[in-house]
């Protein structure tokens, strides 16, 4: 295929970006490169948890090219840097200062004129360390006795107005979220039947291809960082804090991101880059390797303890539920993490009497963030798979049982604000038709392999209070430039911006060009994360269209002397209507009125504030939620546990869908973390020491372990044009359907994830089956 | 983290030894540096000098000589995978390389290279140990280990530091039924939790003249029990007869425990993947009409 075949590339339906994807010429931060720059290595604790003794950095600087070795120590001592940060809790310190809290945390950090030079030195520092006891589980780190991570009260960040920081000083509890929804002791009482499980998910990985990077330089009095973040603005507040600047003198630039999926939110080597620019004077580079990236964030830990009551009929009437999410040694964002995790206990079910608490425990393992379903993953794995074990023990078709309990339009969510827009039900049997779905269950054998069908449906609540704005310039020749702080990171944020503006302007997607970020010149944007950007930034976009369609109406009305209410915009020009031959092009408008350029500005926010005390919405909703529901059909080698995933059914809510490529291509994405993490995935520790660094050992799902057959649904209302986010919709559904359907086809029940084969192969003895 | 060293490419292998035996243990021989560049990445190695054999074409050959495939040492896995000598004369071979890891891993990994390394948790060792290989290697003097004699521990082989290996013999069988079973526990590229590679001859009436069953990836070294392979001789392989063996295997092994697979499930494992290997290898054999 030649260029020509493609006529205007970014007319291409998919991703405007893809000839630049394909033929590798997309600049990534990786490839930042600056005169004068330095490269970046950090020492890391060798400990869990321990008491710096003494730091020896003398034949660290006296290797040749290296410029600068700094302690956490010496940072104390200035007085023109604050050198912790954190989006909630600024408790991370840019580098340990008195004790080390994980394996694998930054105590001292070198500046080189080559990599290799950082490397020897970084290699020559000594540290000794004075052990403490250290804890790694997050329910053992809420006991009486655990030893205490953060003695100190840590300073606040104000950033946020979302959460409401109840961290507990002088205790490994972070921050707490509770739910007290109507009366738990009344609803237990009225029923019939009572189960309590436990349920549990481990760490894992994100694994961007594209580790985390920063290029740093410092002049002037202003910061400019070339980052990989999908938080350019909270990077920007957070170095404004350290650095004493007010948010002006901080420049923060993004290129695209060679993938995200929440690990690149919040800063996380961003300060201690600019640091090392502003003590060496010099441009400072640092990319992390695979095994840095393994300690820098993670998934949260979770467990979850969940006990429902229900009617003889299967009618919920109470659930109790705590959670524990493991945060790590640092909140990171943590403390909001557990409201998602908190109300996520409650799923998309109508549940009259609601009590949850959630904590957010510090360990001596490293930091836990965002990632791709946040704090739902670990909640629909708990309550997908109780729903399951509750319908088996009630004797219950499972599909009856959430059909008869999922929430409808107008209900009350866990929040206790009204769902809209709400399709649990739709999405339910649309998988399970999909599937074939039969009750009772009809395992079908084959030999050893046995194959059977699973189910599950999640839900999430969007981001509340959350802010975007953006800004669309139409140039002399009516082409257009959106600028925007919405990270493209390979979801496809670019294009959809672009198909957005192009449609309120009624111009060809190739007229329209999306910024990418630069904080000097993009307007905010909270964050490029929580499904948001499409319906979020996108509702700025067209927001700032209409203003410059409004702009454009009034300029040709002067030149037409026409009322604005008689003109028309059509396929890039006004005209009167009922006479189309009166009728200026944008171009002629924009020259006419010498206007130089037009500008528009555009605003989306959104609501849903929560109440501290009793955890319920204040108001109206976020207005978004994200609905999924998944079907599995899997196979079981009963001899060896193995399991094979045959099909995948994921509905998704999507309302109009604006790029149906790359809306379903997030949904595949969705699987294959699914499956991965479903069957595969866990981070590994010994004593806080991480056992698997690289992907050699950590095992993430390849090709050929996608289920040969993956149907994907988006379920569109466009009549009422409302768009959802579907970045991270159906993950949360994927890990219980499979396992739902494993259980289905052997009767071994795995809580904890992942499930392996040798799990299911242990359950099949204990079963007495299985047997070779 | 990248120790310096510094790369030679010498033009033959008496070359490569000198170097190697002049620098002694500062010197590592490379050939598709699959492994290699892992290691160094995790400091496992710190060598001053590099002897990459990489260039030694005469080494990537694969022929017939004297009833026995000769596999050079610089042949990649895909070279043997796709080879129709291979795939003629030793077919189990072709399965057995075909199943590692993914065709980025298989254009460059040597089968020089695998042997050396003698990570427990490989493929191609189990399918050369059935078949009898042995292992050229050239150091002081020319000498040919057979691979039961070749690995003796975990990472550990009979090589001396300066010895490389040249090739390996593959002595002809007549051997017409053969599988190589691999088992991942992971992701489908893993490395195997256990891999069993069977060939088993029979006679006009079916039953067994010879069968051999090597275990790999469970224990240090992979496994043979020439003394459990005779009991099947003279007699129909059945699926009874094969799960005696299974369990023989299963009993006789001490399994590793990794994240893979715990001892236990790798015992578990041997019990069904022995089994299976061989009555698929039988059930050909069969098909293909015993030996007259
Ligand atoms: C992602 C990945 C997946 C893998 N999956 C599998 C798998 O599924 N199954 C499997 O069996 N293997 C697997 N492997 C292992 C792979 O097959 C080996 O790394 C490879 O065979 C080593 O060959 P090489 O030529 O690259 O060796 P190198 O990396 O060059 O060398 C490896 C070692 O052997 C020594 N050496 C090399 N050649 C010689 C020689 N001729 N004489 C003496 N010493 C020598 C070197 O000094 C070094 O110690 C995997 C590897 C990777 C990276």
């Amino acid at each position: 295929m030649t260029t020509d075949e493609f006529g205007d590339r970014r007319d291409i339906p998919g991703m405007i970006d893809a000839w630049d994807r394909v033929t590798g010429a997309v600049p990534f931060t990786i490839n930042q490169e600056i005169p004068g720059m330095l490269h970046a290595k950090l020492v890391r604790s060798l400990s869990a948890h321990a008491r710096i003794a003494a730091i020896r950095v003398d034949r660290a600087r006296r290797v040749p090219g290296v410029v600068t070795v700094l302690t956490g120590a010496q940072l104390a001592a200035r007085r023109d840097i604050s050198p912790y940060f954190g989006p909630f809790l600024r408790d991370q310190p840019i580098l340990a200062e008195n004790k080390v809290r994980f394996v694998g945390e930054p105590v001292v950090a070198v500046a080189a004129e080559t990599i290799e030079s950082a490397e020897e030195a970084a290699n020559l520092v000594e540290v000794e360390y004075e052990d403490l006891p250290a804890v790694f589980d997050p329910v053992a780190a809420f006991e009486e006795g655990s030893p205490i991570l953060h003695e100190e009260p840590p300073k606040m960040s104000s950033l946020f107005v979302d959460v409401t920081m109840r961290n507990r000083v002088g205790t490994n509890v972070a921050n707490v979220y509770s739910i007290r929804k109507g009366d738990i002791e009344k609803g237990f009482a009225e029923a019939d039947h009572i189960f309590e499980d436990v349920f549990s998910s481990p760490a894992v990985q994100h694994v961007p291809l594209e580790t985390h990077v920063c290029v740093a330089s410092v002049a002037r009095g202003s910061i400019t960082v070339w980052a990989s973040t999908q938080t350019p603005h909270v990077v920007r507040a957070q170095l404004a804090e350290i650095f004493g600047l007010p948010l002006s003198s901080v420049r923060v630039i993004v290129s695209t991101l060679g993938g995200g999926y929440g690990a690149k939110t919040y800063p996380k080597i961003e300060p201690v880059t600019a640091v090392l620019a502003l003590v060496a004077q010099r441009p400072v580079r640092l990319h992390l390797t695979r095994e840095e990236e393994f300690v820098t964030v993670t998934k949260h830990a979770a467990t979850v303890r969940m006990k429902t009551g229900l009617r003889r009929d299967g009618t919920i009437t109470a659930r109790q539920s705590t959670a524990y999410f493991n945060t790590g040694a640092y909140a990171d964002v943590g403390p909001r993490v557990i409201v998602w995790g908190g109300f996520g206990q409650g799923g998309p079910y109508r549940i009259p009497n609601l009590f949850v608490d959630t904590y957010s425990m510090y360990t001596n393992t490293p930091p836990a963030g965002a990632f791709r379903g946040f704090g739902i993953n670990q909640t629909a794995w708990a309550h997908e798979v109780h729903i399951d074990m509750i319908a088996e023990r009630l004797g219950m078709d499972p599909l009856e049982l959430r059909m008869k309990n999922v929430l409808e339009e107008g209900e009350a969510f866990a929040t206790g604000d009204p769902v809209e827009n709400w399709h649990s039900k739709e999405l339910l049997q649309s998988v399970a038709e999909n599937i074939g779905w039969t009750y009772p269950v009809a395992p079908h054998r084959n030999g050893s392999r046995i194959r059977a069908k699973g189910l599950s449906v999640s839900a999430s609540r969007a981001i509340p209070l959350a802010v975007s704005t953006a800004a669309v310039k139409m140039n002399i020749d009516g082409s257009v430039n959106v600028l925007s702080s919405s990270v493209e990171m390979g979801q496809g944020i670019q294009t959809a911006l672009a198909l957005l503006a192009a449609e309120a302007l009624t111009v060809a997607p190739s007229q329209v060009h999306v910024s990418e970020v630069d904080t000097d010149v993009t307007p905010y944007d909270q964050q490029s994360s929580a499904s948001r950007g499409t319906y979020s930034m996108g509702a700025a976009v067209q927001a700032a269209a209409d203003e410059v369609k409004g702009q454009l109406l009034q300029l040709a009305s002067e030149e037409l002397e026409v009322s604005p209410a008689d003109l028309e915009v059509v396929a890039g020009h006004v005209r009167v209507k009922g006479s189309p031959d009166r009728c200026l092009s944008f171009s002629e408008i924009v020259r006419k009125s010498r206007s130089g350029n037009l500008m528009g500005q555009g605003r989306y926010r959104a609501g849903g504030a929560l109440d501290p005390d009793t955890g319920l919405s204040l108001g109206p909703g976020p207005g978004h939620w994200h609905q999924a529901a998944g079907a599995a059909e899997v196979e079981v080698d009963i001899e060896t546990g193995h399991v094979d995933v045959l099909r995948f059914n994921a509905a998704v809510f999507a309302g109009r869908v604006i790029n149906r490529v790359q809306a379903e291509l997030q949904t595949e994405g969705n699987v294959a973390f699914g499956v991965s993490q479903a069957l595969f995935e866990e981070m590994v520790f010994d004593h806080g020491q991480l056992q698997n660094t690289n992907l050699g050992d950590y095992m993430i799902s390849s090709i050929k372990d996608m289920p040969q057959q993956l149907n994907v649904t988006l379920l569109e209302y466009p009549e009422r044009s409302e768009i959802h986010g579907v970045g991270e919709t159906a993950l949360p559904s994927i890990m219980p359907a499979i396992a739902n359907a494993i259980y289905n086809a052997t009767g071994v029940r795995v809580t904890d994830l992942p499930v392996t084969p040798e799990k299911v192969l242990r359950g099949l003895r204990l079963n007495g089956n299985g047997a070779s | 983290m990248f120790h310096r060293f510094r790369v030679v490419r010498p033009d033959s292998v008496g070359e490569a030894v000198a170097l190697l035996r002049e620098h002694g243990d500062g010197a590592k021989v490379v050939a598709g540096s699959t492994a290699m560049t892992i290691m160094l990445r995790q400091g496992l190695l710190t060598p001053t000098i590099l002897v990459s054999i990489a260039g030694l074409e005469a080494l990537r050959t694969i022929r017939l000589r004297n009833d026995a495939l000769e596999i050079g040492a610089l042949a990649t896995h895909r070279d043997v995978e796709l080879s129709a000598v291979v795939r003629e004369n030793a077919p189990l071979l072709s399965e057995a390389f075909a199943k590692v890891a993914n065709v980025r891993v298989r254009n460059a990994a040597t089968v020089g290279g695998v042997l050396a390394e003698a990570d427990y948790a490989s493929d191609p060792p189990a399918a050369l140990l059935a078949l009898d290989a042995e292992i050229l290697v050239e150091g002081s003097t020319r000498r040919s280990v057979p691979i039961a004699e070749f690995f003796v521990g975990f990472y550990e082989t009979v090589l001396e530091p300066h010895e490389i290996i040249t090739g390996v013999r593959v002595p002809l069988t007549a051997h017409r039924g053969y599988a190589y079973e691999k088992f991942v526990t992971r992701s489908s590229e893993d490395r195997p939790c256990i891999a069993v590679a069977a060939l088993v001859e029979v006679d006009a009436h079916g039953d067994c003249v010879d069968a051999r069953i090597a275990v790999g990836g469970a224990t240090e070294t992979p496994l043979r029990l020439p003394e459990v392979e005779a009991t099947l001789r003279d007699r129909p392989i059945d699926l009874a007869a094969a799960a005696v063996i299974g369990q023989a295997y299963a009993d006789a092994a001490k399994p590793l425990s990794d994240m893979r697979g715990s001892s236990w499930y790798r015992r578990e494992m041997i019990t069904v993947w022995a089994r299976r290997s061989l009555v698929v290898a039988a059930a050909m054999a069969v098909s293909r009409g015993g030996r007259q």
